[in-house]
């Protein structure tokens, strides 16, 4: 079993404890398998060093790279990772905007997804307002085209749906959430296979 | 500021990083350092060690390599990586397109480097 001396013990807990700090909210389990694997590298790096003196310690670290550089390597393929997995809109759509940041595709992704989003609540917003603002909630049709949702009530406008934009709403809204989410999410996977998104 | 040049390569460093580290492992599976040793003999790729792991991470989640800890010799417990079936399968894609975009590349600058040895 390879053992360090305190002094040494000292500097690689040190290390270590500065790459647990720039990891983030990652969940434990996952800053302990990382933690447990550098440390293991410094172990073995260490064992083929020889006599580990204090100069050769600190040039393992050195050689390993700065803590500070490393930690948002980890958390950004962690990001890609979850929101990869995951259906919730948040997180996938934050994913986005950093990918958006990077790369023109990103940035396109983001305006579809921005735009079926907003679809989704205009849809949804309609079917929530209705009871309420039932005089200016609806599908118009006037002369400029149609208008889903609110219209002043002085512009001559036939509203189509009445009473059924509530379950129209209600069905087409979430529908979008789904479509985007996994519009987005396809588009994630995509990129995340050419290159890494999120790797800065 | 950064040296272009210097950015310019950590560019291509990044890009080729995870086609480098796939071909290590096709020969069979490896341990975090073992990789490293490999990529430093062969290559110029890797500047921090450290970063080399995080790529590693990102390879398992999108399921081209498997990891699993196991006891060595020396006491403490190495984390070996090996190709899956679909990593096996990106590797060999990844090795076509790297060496006809390379050969194109050279045949590209290979004239001007020519012209300029003269």
């Amino acid at each position: 079993m390879t053992t360090f001396d305190q002094p040494l013990q000292t500097r690689v807990d040190a290390y270590l404890m500065r790459l647990r700090r720039s990891l983030g909210e990652l969940p434990p389990e996952e800053v302990n398998e990382i933690l447990r694997e550098i440390r293991s590298h410094i172990l073995d790096r260490a064992e083929a060093s020889g006599e580990l003196t204090d100069e050769k310690l600190m040039r393992i670290l050195k050689e390993l790279g700065q803590p500070e550089d490393i930690g948002p390597l980890y958390q950004a393929e962690a990001m890609v990772a979850r929101a990869r997995s995951s259906f919730s809109p948040l997180l996938i759509l934050r994913t986005t905007i950093r990918w958006a940041m990077m790369s023109i595709v990103g940035f396109m992704t983001f305006i579809v997804g921005l735009f079926g989003y907003g679809l989704a609540l205009g849809f949804s917003g309609c079917a929530v307002m209705k009871p309420f603002m039932w005089d200016k909630v609806g599908f118009w049709v006037h002369s400029n085209g149609f208008t889903m949702g609110t219209i002043s009530a002085h512009e001559t406008a036939r509203e189509l749906m009445g009473w059924w934009i509530i379950p129209f709403g209600w069905t087409v809204g979430p529908l979008f959430v789904v479509g985007t989410t996994r519009f987005l999410r396809w588009m994630l996977r995509f990129a995340s296979r050419r290159s890494p998104i999120a790797a800065t | 500021m950064a040296d272009p040049l210097d950015n310019w390569e950590a560019q291509i460093r990044k890009g080729w990083l995870e086609v480098a580290i796939l071909a290590t492992l096709w020969s069979g599976r490896r341990y975090g350092l073992e990789i490293i040793r490999a990529l430093e003999e062969r290559s110029d790729l890797v500047v921090a060690e450290g970063t080399v792991y995080p790529v590693l991470t990102r390879l398992r989640n999108d399921g081209l390599v498997d990891a699993e800890w196991e006891e060595s010799d020396s006491g403490h417990p190495r984390k070996y990586y090996s190709l899956t079936a679909a990593g096996k399968r990106r590797t060999l894609t990844l090795a076509k397109h790297s060496s006809e975009f390379l050969a194109k590349m050279t045949a590209l600058i290979e004239p001007l480097l020519k012209e300029t040895r003269r």
